[in-house]
């Protein structure tokens, strides 16, 4: 899933300070997920803004809403007819899905309350990691499962560094030496000769696009 | 061109070369790398000069090499992936051939967090073992990555290092393979100060008889202090210090640390010229190029062959 | 009535297994503080939700308390141990607008005390409650 944390309280009051009419839109999917922007979150931001704005004397309304998703323009829709009461929408989106309602409503002022972090894992209760970088050009195959790309930290197609100690990278005690995990399962799959040829380097125009990559499917146009 | 690399005479010749590294500074004076050249000169048969090493910024391999160069030294230019994309690496191989440079160093790099910039984008647009094999191609092939000619082929010994203090360790000597394979014609370890697990991997690498496709340096680094063994042991990457050694370093007075540890590195180089498969060795005397005279004279290596 | 929590309006959420009969045996205290006082039984205290907690502060709560059973006892395995989780989260919370994490405490009742809502509570009311009037209170 996308994963994003709440910003700071300072950060959202300060962006929808100029206001007097607010509406907070959650989501519920990967941001309900990784309990950031779901229902529940988006109850608890609510309060926090309408206590605040009785403790410092300020106006400010807060109505709340949750779609099932903010990236997608059938769901989007619901706020059509709603949104136009408010001042601000205070969106708990993604910014796939922040971006999403604002194209659907482009005369609104819509500001993000999350920071998007990356596209990872639920690991176990409370943790969530990193494990996809959307290079566009997918290698799982070949390193057992485990992304070089994300999950080494110089990225190496060929590795392991010259750092990696006790399993353990070079850059913090507590992250993974992504090489010593490939090479351990290549290994007990009886399948290092994967390993035995140079990888060649990676075609990054994948990953960085020019300007927004796009997919596109014919069959599925109106 | 007539420029040929002296470190690669010395080790066609079957001679046990010496090589030792010369830090940039963090500043623009030419003169502090011309110095540290004049310092090494005639006691190693090439120069390494380091590229932003602990992605620390100091005046760049590329001109380092090129100052050195004008002394009348052979330098062997280091090039890490952290900081540039193909298209500057391969820009640079250029550039260091046209310069007269005849060695180069394909590296990794530490990661950027470590540096003093450690907002930085980390490029690793290709790696190392990637690199290797692109200098092959522009050298042997005279071929860009993609296959576009190029005007005038560089040429260059092409070297990588190899960490066989690194784990896992069963894998060590199938990296040093697949460097080789990508093209590596040197290599330089990181310092040895364990020689019982060096001479392991050593024997790794033969039984895979790599020790005749590519030519091996052992890593040396002089300890200055008991306190510079403790912080290397603990808290560098890929680092291995026995505990010996600490305490040889530790039993004696302060005063007399500096000496104790040209010992050791004297006593490891003396141990590294009876290893079979071990073709030389590489000094990295971090910020004391003055001690490498001496090691060199001590460890029975002066003068250098003239090639 | 005790002086020390005079005046303010507390709010407590509590686990029902502490006093099954819970129902009859807050009625007293209802009657005498009338809005003074709000009850909440939950089936067991790791229910609580920081909601729960923020809309208790926002409806006009000076402090909210939630009582637990004994460490070990919790008829669920491990429900006070995320209560106790949950009142921390919701103490930053409140920090972050200023509200004082005082206004959130949780009490763990030990074995073999007070054993009704009614003595829990009265408990609560005598002890001191270390919170002003809330700001978001419109007084």
């Amino acid at each position: 899933m996308i994963t994003a944390e709440r910003k700071p309280f300072t950060e959202i009051k300060e962006m929808i300070a100029p206001y007097r009419k607010v509406l907070v839109v959650g989501c519920g999917s990967c941001v309900a997920e990784c309990a950031a922007g779901g229902e529940k979150e988006v109850g608890l931001l609510a309060s926090a803004l309408r206590m605040d704005a009785k403790i410092s004397g300020k106006e400010l309304e807060v109505k709340e809403m949750t779609i099932d998703r903010q990236c997608v323009y059938e769901f989007i829709d619901q706020l059509t007819g709603v949104i136009d009461e408010y001042d601000i929408i205070l969106s708990l989106g993604c910014g796939a899905g922040v971006q999403a309602v604002a194209e659907v409503f482009p005369k609104v002022h819509i500001v993000p309350a999350l920071n998007t972090k990356f596209i990872g894992e639920t690991k176990e209760a409370g943790l969530w990691i990193e494990n996809c970088r959307a290079c566009g050009d997918c290698k799982l195959g070949f390193f057992a499962a485990v992304c070089p790309i994300t999950r080494c930290a110089k990225g190496l197609f060929n590795g392991p560094c010259g750092g990696s100690r006790t399993e353990r990278c070079e850059v913090a005690p507590d992250v993974p030496c992504a090489w010593q995990l490939i090479i351990t399962r290549l290994n007990n799959m009886g399948r290092l000769d994967l390993l035995r040829k140079v990888q060649p380097p990676a075609d990054w125009s994948k990953q960085q696009g020019k300007g927004p990559r796009k997919i596109y499917r014919k069959d599925q146009r109106t | 061109m007539n420029i040929e690399s002296k470190l690669k005479k010395v080790l066609d010749r079957g001679d046990f070369a010496v090589t030792a590294e010369c830090g940039p500074p963090k500043g623009a004076d030419p003169d502090v790398v011309k110095s540290k050249g004049q310092i090494l000169n005639g006691y190693a048969d090439s120069i390494n000069v380091t590229d932003n090493q602990t992605a620390v910024v100091r005046l760049c391999s590329l001109a380092a090499c090129a100052l050195l160069k004008a002394e009348g030294l052979d330098p062997v230019f280091q090039v890490v992936t952290r900081d540039r994309n193909r298209i500057a690496l391969q820009s640079d191989v250029l550039g260091a051939s046209a310069l007269g440079i005849r060695n180069i160093l394909c590296l990794t790099g530490d990661h950027q967090s470590f540096g003093n910039q450690p907002q930085a984008k980390g490029v690793f647009d290709i790696d190392s073992i990637q690199l290797i094999q692109t200098v092959r191609q522009m050298r042997d092939a005279a071929q860009i990555m993609g296959g576009e000619a190029l005007t005038k082929a560089p040429h260059l010994f092409i070297g990588a290092v190899e960490n066989p203090f690194a784990d896992p360790f069963k894998y060590r000597v199938a990296r040093l393979a697949t460097k080789v394979d990508a093209g590596a014609e040197f290599i330089q370890t990181q310092c040895i100060f364990n020689l019982n697990r060096f001479r392991k991997w050593i024997e790794l690498a033969k039984d895979q008889g790599l020790d005749n496709k590519v030519y091996i340096l052992g890593g040396i680094t002089p300890l200055k202090s008991a306190r510079m063994a403790e912080y290397m042991a603990k808290q560098v990457a890929g680092m291995e210090v026995p505990e010996e050694i600490i305490r040889r370093m530790k039993s004696v007075p302060a005063n007399k640390q500096r000496q104790e540890g040209v010992r050791i590195a004297v006593e490891t180089i003396q141990a590294l010229r009876e290893v079979d498969g071990v073709h030389g060795v590489h000094i990295m005397a971090i910020e004391w190029e003055e001690i490498v005279p001496q090691i060199v004279q001590e460890a029975n290596l002066f003068p250098r062959p003239q090639v | 009535m005790d002086q020390k929590t005079a005046g303010l309006n507390l709010t407590i959420f509590f686990c029902q297994q502490l006093d099954p009969d819970q129902d009859n045996n807050r009625r007293a205290l209802e009657k005498e503080l009338g809005e003074r006082i709000r009850f909440f039984p939950l089936p067991c205290s790791g229910r609580i939700d920081p909601l729960h907690l923020m809309c208790a502060l926002e409806s006009g709560a000076d402090k909210v308390y939630l009582v637990t059973c004994p460490e070990g006892t919790c008829r669920y395995r491990e429900g006070n141990l995320r209560a106790q989780k949950r009142i921390a989260f919701t103490q930053e919370l409140i920090e972050e607008i200023g509200l004082e994490r005082e206004r959130l405490e949780l009490i763990i009742t030990s074995e073999g005390n007070p054993s009704t809502i009614d003595e829990i509570a009265r408990g609560i009311l005598a002890k001191e409650a270390s919170v002003e009037p809330s700001p978001v209170r419109i007084l």
